[in-house]
C-alpha cells in the first residue's frame, strides 16, 4: 500500500470518537483530503455528480499563480542585485529572491492557515479551499521588504475580518488577499507604500547604487509634470518592453504584464475565471483613461495624456484584473452584472490613478469597493431576469 | 414538423449505453406492487397476506385519491406486504401460481372508442389501475380527475442516460400507439402533442405521422416542462398531462385487451452493466433476477431504479414499480481517490467544466460512480448551475431563497418551472443537494395548494 495512504490508516483512530484528539476529527478529515479525494457517494438524485470540486476550482488558480512565484523570485532578486550595482548572476539572484520570499509565503500559509483551522473548529465544518487561494494571492501583492510580522497581521486581518466573521469562503463579500492588503496600505504606509519599499536591499547596504531607479513606473507616472510619462518612463530606465515583462521594482509578483495575461487566459480556459470581468475591466481602464485623455486640453498633466492602454502594463492592474477581480465569491454571479462590475473596477482604478496623488496604485482600492456593490449589482439582474420571465416565450 | 431549439441543459457523457436489442428478462416468480419510489403516495392495503389475487385485482389504493389504484401484476398468493422506515409500506409481494388468472375489464375497440363518454372512458382508466401514469405539471404527481388539461405532451426520446428507446418499445406497436393517443385526446378534450428529439426518433418513417414537434438540444429537451416553459407564457397553461410514449401503449393494451398489462419493456445500462440492452420484462419484477447475471464483477454496484441523474437507489430486493422504465448499474465508488489525484490533468473524468483534460475530447463517454467527488462547501458562485438550467432559474440564489423560508420569492424565481432534471445538483462543485432542496419544498408548496 502507498505508505502516505498507511499513515493516515494508522493515525485515523486518534481522531475517530473516542480518540485523544476526536475534537480534531474533522481536521484530520481535512488534512487527509488535500492527499484522497474523501469517500462519500450520493445520497439524494442525481445519483453521479461532476469530478470538478471546490478543491480543483481553487487548485486551478494556484497553478496559474506558480508562474508569477518563479517570475516573483528571480525580479526580487535581480533588484536587489541591480540595486547594488552587482552584476545580476541567476544563482545569486534566485538565492536572494528565494530567502525574501519564501518566508513570506511561509508565514502567510501558517497564519491563514492557523486561522481557517481555528474558524473551522469552533464551527465543527471543514476547511475551504479557498483560504489556500487568498494565502497565494497575499504575499504576490506585497513589497519584498515587508517584515514578516506584518505580513502575519495582514493575513490575519485578510482572513478574520475579510471572510471569517462573515461565515468563512463563499460568504465572504470582500476578497480576503486584497482586505489583509489594503489593511496594511492604511495601519503600515511606511513599509507598504513610497519608493523605497518596492526594492530589496542586500545586506550591508543602505541605500542603493545612484545609477539605479528605484521609483516604480506609477510613481514615476504620478509626479511627471512634463513631456510625456513613456519619455519619463524610458528616462528612469522602463522601456515598454520592461514594463510588459515586468523587470521593473514593484510587488513581488504582481508586475509581469506578459504572466497576467497568460494566466488570464489559462483561468478563462478552464472556466474558473469568466472573461466577462475581464473584458469589463479592461473596457473600463480604456474607456475612462480614453475619456479622460480626450477631456484633457493640451497642457494638461502628463498623466493625464497617457495612452489608455498603458494603463495595463503598469503596476498591480494586469494581476487585479486577472486574479483579484476574477474571485466569484466577491464578484457578482451573473453575467450582465459581471460586466458592469468590471467596467467600474476598471474606470475606478484609472481615476484613482490619475485623480488621487494619495494613492499610486487604484485597483486594490476599485475592487474592494465594487466588492462592496457586488450585492447590489446581482440585485438588479435579478430583477430584470425575473421581469423577464414573465415574458420569455418566443 | 414543427422543430424547437431549446437552450442550456447539458448531455452527460456515461458509458454503458444499452443496445438497441430486447432480450426477454427470466420469467420471475414473484411479482409485486410497488409503493417505494413513489412519491406523494399514502397507500392503504385492500388486501392481506395469504390473500388470493387475480391479475388486475387492487392490492392498494391512496388515502388522499381513491382513484389511484395500484393493481396485482400477477395472479396468486399474497405472500408479503413490507414495510420501509417509518412503517412506509413498500411493496405487497405476490407468489405467482399457475395457470394465472386475470381480472375481465370491459373492451374498447376504434368504434367504441369513438363512441364512449370521456367520463366513462376516464372511469375505465381509473379502474384499470394506470390512472397514476397520466403525470400533471408542475409537480408530476397523478392528474387530477376532475381538470381538463390546457395541453397533452407525450415525449417519445428520453434524453437521460439511460431510458428505453421508442424504436425498441414501439416496435409492432405502432397501432396501439395510435389507439393510445385517441385514448387520450378523448380523456382531455384535445390532441396530444407527440414530441421526439433530434437525432433520435425524429428520422423514423413510421412515426412521422404521429410527431408534431421534434426538440432539439441537450438534456432534458424532451422533458416537457421545458417545452412548456419555452413556450406558454402563464403558469395555469403550463400544467399540462405529461406521459412517456410507453406508458400510452399500457393505456391502449388495457383497454383493447381488457386486462391489466403485465409486461413493458426497460432499458438495463450503466457503467456496472453487462452487455446492456433492452429487456421485455414483467411489471412489479423482482429486481435481482433482471439485474442477474447482467451486473458486472469486482466493483460493489449500486441499482438505480430510473435514469442516474432522477432515478432513485433501488435495493436488489425490491421489485419494478409500475413507473419505472430503466435500470441503471453504477459503480458504488466509496472508496477514497487516489494519491493527489485531485492535481492530475483528469483525462478521464467526466465534467461540465473544462477544469479537467477529458473536455478537450467532448465526443467520449466515461464510466461514472456514485462518489461524490468532493467535500460540501459553500456556494463559491461559480454560476454554473445558472447556466445548466433549462428553464433559467437561477438555482444558487433560488436556493437560498428557499432556505430562507422566503417562498414568494423562490416562486417569482420559477421554482414550479423547475423540471427537477438534476443538473443543478449534477454539476455544482461545492456539492450542493440543490435538487433535493427543489423538490422538498415544491413538495411543500404542494401541500399548502391542497
Amino acid at each position: 500500500m502507498n505508505p502516505v495512504r498507511r499513515f493516515f490508516d494508522s493515525h485515523r483512530h486518534h481522531f475517530e470518537p473516542g480518540g485523544r484528539f476526536a475534537r480534531f476529527g474533522f481536521l484530520y478529515e481535512n488534512i487527509e483530503s488535500v492527499f484522497f479525494a474523501p469517500a462519500a457517494v450520493t445520497t439524494a438524485a442525481p445519483q453521479v455528480r461532476d469530478s470538478l470540486d471546490v478543491k480543483r476550482f481553487m487548485f486551478l488558480v494556484i497553478v496559474a499563480l506558480l508562474p508569477h512565484y518563479a517570475f516573483g523570485v528571480f525580479n526580487v532578486g535581480y533588484q536587489a542585485h541591480r540595486a547594488a550595482g552587482l552584476t545580476p548572476e541567476f544563482f545569486s539572484v534566485i538565492g536572494v529572491g528565494l530567502k525574501a520570499v519564501v518566508p513570506m509565503v511561509v508565514v502567510t500559509y501558517a497564519v491563514g492557515y492557523f486561522w481557517e483551522a481555528l474558524f473551522a473548529t469552533v464551527r465543527k465544518h471543514e476547511i475551504s479551499e479557498g483560504l489556500f487561494v487568498s494565502c497565494a494571492l497575499f504575499p504576490l501583492t506585497l513589497p519584498p521588504t515587508q517584515p514578516l510580522w506584518q505580513v502575519a497581521l495582514g493575513i490575519s486581518f485578510g482572513i478574520v475580518i475579510g471572510k471569517e466573521i462573515f461565515g468563512g469562503t463563499g460568504r465572504n463579500f470582500l476578497n480576503p488577499a486584497l482586505t489583509g492588503r489594503a489593511f496594511l496600505y492604511f495601519a503600515y504606509p511606511a513599509q507598504t507604500s513610497g519608493d523605497a519599499v518596492w526594492t530589496l536591499l542586500l545586506p550591508g547596504r543602505s541605500a542603493p547604487v545612484d545609477a539605479f531607479t528605484a521609483a516604480t513606473p506609477l510613481s514615476v507616472a504620478a509626479v511627471t509634470e512634463s513631456g510625456t510619462i513613456p519619455q519619463a518612463w524610458a528616462e528612469a530606465g522602463y522601456d515598454l518592453w520592461t514594463l510588459f515583462i515586468g523587470f521593473y521594482p514593484d510587488a513581488i509578483g504582481a508586475s509581469s504584464t506578459l504572466l497576467c495575461i497568460a494566466g488570464a487566459i489559462f483561468l478563462i480556459t478552464v472556466g474558473v475565471a469568466d472573461f466577462r470581468i475581464i473584458a469589463g475591466d479592461v473596457l473600463g481602464i480604456l474607456a475612462t483613461a480614453g475619456a479622460i485623455r480626450l477631456l484633457a486640453g493640451p497642457g494638461a498633466a502628463p498623466y493625464l495624456l497617457l495612452d489608455p492602454w498603458l494603463h495595463l502594463m503598469v503596476g498591480g492592474a494586469a494581476f487585479g484584473i486577472a486574479y483579484m477581480t476574477t474571485d466569484p465569491v466577491s464578484a457578482p454571479a451573473l453575467p450582465r452584472a459581471r460586466w458592469v462590475y468590471g467596467f467600474f473596477i476598471g474606470a475606478l482604478t484609472v481615476l484613482i490613478r490619475v485623480f488621487n496623488p494619495a494613492f499610486p496604485e487604484g485597483i486594490g482600492i476599485a475592487v474592494l469597493f465594487m466588492n462592496c456593490f457586488a450585492p447590489l449589482l446581482d440585485e438588479l439582474e435579478v430583477r430584470v431576469r425575473l421581469k423577464r420571465r414573465l415574458s420569455h416565450v418566443r | 414538423m414543427e422543430r424547437m431549439h431549446l437552450p442550456n441543459g447539458f448531455t452527460l457523457r456515461l458509458s454503458g449505453r444499452p443496445a438497441e436489442t430486447l432480450a426477454a428478462a427470466p420469467a420471475p416468480r414473484q411479482v409485486a406492487a410497488v409503493a417505494a419510489r413513489t412519491r406523494f403516495l399514502k397507500p392503504r392495503l385492500a388486501v392481506k397476506v395469504g390473500d388470493r389475487v387475480k391479475t388486475g385485482t387492487l392490492l392498494f389504493s391512496d388515502k388522499r385519491r381513491p382513484e389511484l389504484r395500484f393493481l396485482s401484476p400477477g395472479a396468486g398468493r399474497v405472500c408479503a406486504v413490507n414495510y420501509g422506515p417509518r412503517r412506509s409500506l413498500q411493496e405487497v409481494v405476490i407468489d405467482l401460481e399457475e395457470p394465472e388468472e386475470a381480472e375481465a375489464f370491459p373492451r374498447l375497440d376504434e368504434a367504441g372508442l369513438a363512441a364512449i363518454e370521456p367520463e366513462a372512458l376516464r372511469r375505465r382508466v381509473v379502474e384499470g389501475g394506470l390512472w397514476s401514469l397520466i403525470r400533471e405539471l408542475p409537480f408530476r404527481e397523478a392528474a387530477a380527475l376532475d381538470r381538463r388539461p390546457p395541453e397533452v405532451v407525450v415525449f417519445l426520446d428520453h434524453l437521460e442516460p439511460f431510458h428505453p428507446r421508442p424504436r425498441v418499445y414501439l416496435e409492432g406497436r405502432i397501432d396501439r400507439f395510435r389507439f393510445g393517443l385517441r385514448v387520450l385526446e378523448k380523456l382531455s378534450g384535445r390532441p396530444p402533442v407527440v414530441t421526439a428529439c433530434a437525432g433520435g426518433t425524429e428520422g423514423v418513417e413510421e412515426l412521422k405521422p404521429f410527431v408534431s414537434l421534434v426538440l432539439e438540444g441537450r438534456y432534458p429537451a424532451h422533458d416537457p416542462g421545458v417545452l412548456l416553459y419555452r413556450s406558454r407564457r402563464r403558469p395555469e397553461e403550463r400544467q399540462a398531462w405529461v406521459l412517456d410514449g410507453q406508458d400510452v401503449l399500457l393505456l391502449a393494451e388495457l383497454l383493447q385487451e381488457g386486462c391489466y398489462p403485465t409486461r413493458r419493456i426497460i432499458a438495463l445500462g450503466g457503467p456496472g452493466a453487462v452487455s446492456p440492452e433492452h429487456l421485455e420484462v414483467r411489471l412489479g419484477a423482482p429486481l435481482a433476477g433482471l439485474i442477474d447475471g447482467r451486473a458486472a464483477g469486482g466493483e460493489r454496484l449500486r441499482l438505480v431504479a430510473g435514469g442516474v441523474l432522477t432515478g432513485a437507489r433501488a435495493e436488489p430486493g425490491s421489485f419494478l414499480a409500475l413507473h419505472e422504465k430503466a435500470l441503471t448499474l453504477l459503480p458504488e465508488g466509496d472508496r477514497p481517490g487516489g494519491l493527489l489525484e485531485w492535481m492530475l490533468p483528469g483525462r478521464r473524468k467526466p465534467s461540465y467544466s473544462r477544469a479537467f483534460l477529458s473536455s478537450w475530447k467532448p465526443a467520449a463517454s466515461y464510466p461514472m460512480d456514485c462518489n461524490r467527488h468532493g467535500g460540501v462547501r459553500a456556494c463559491i458562485q461559480c454560476a454554473f448551475c445558472t447556466r445548466v438550467c433549462p428553464v433559467d432559474i437561477l438555482p444558487q440564489l433560488t436556493y437560498k431563497a428557499v432556505l430562507a423560508g422566503e417562498t414568494e420569492e423562490a416562486l417569482a424565481h420559477g421554482l414550479l418551472d423547475c423540471v427537477e432534471c438534476g443538473l443543478c445538483s449534477l454539476v455544482c462543485p461545492s456539492k450542493i443537494e440543490l435538487l433535493e432542496t427543489f423538490q422538498q419544498a415544491k413538495a411543500a408548496l404542494r401541500e399548502e395548494m391542497r
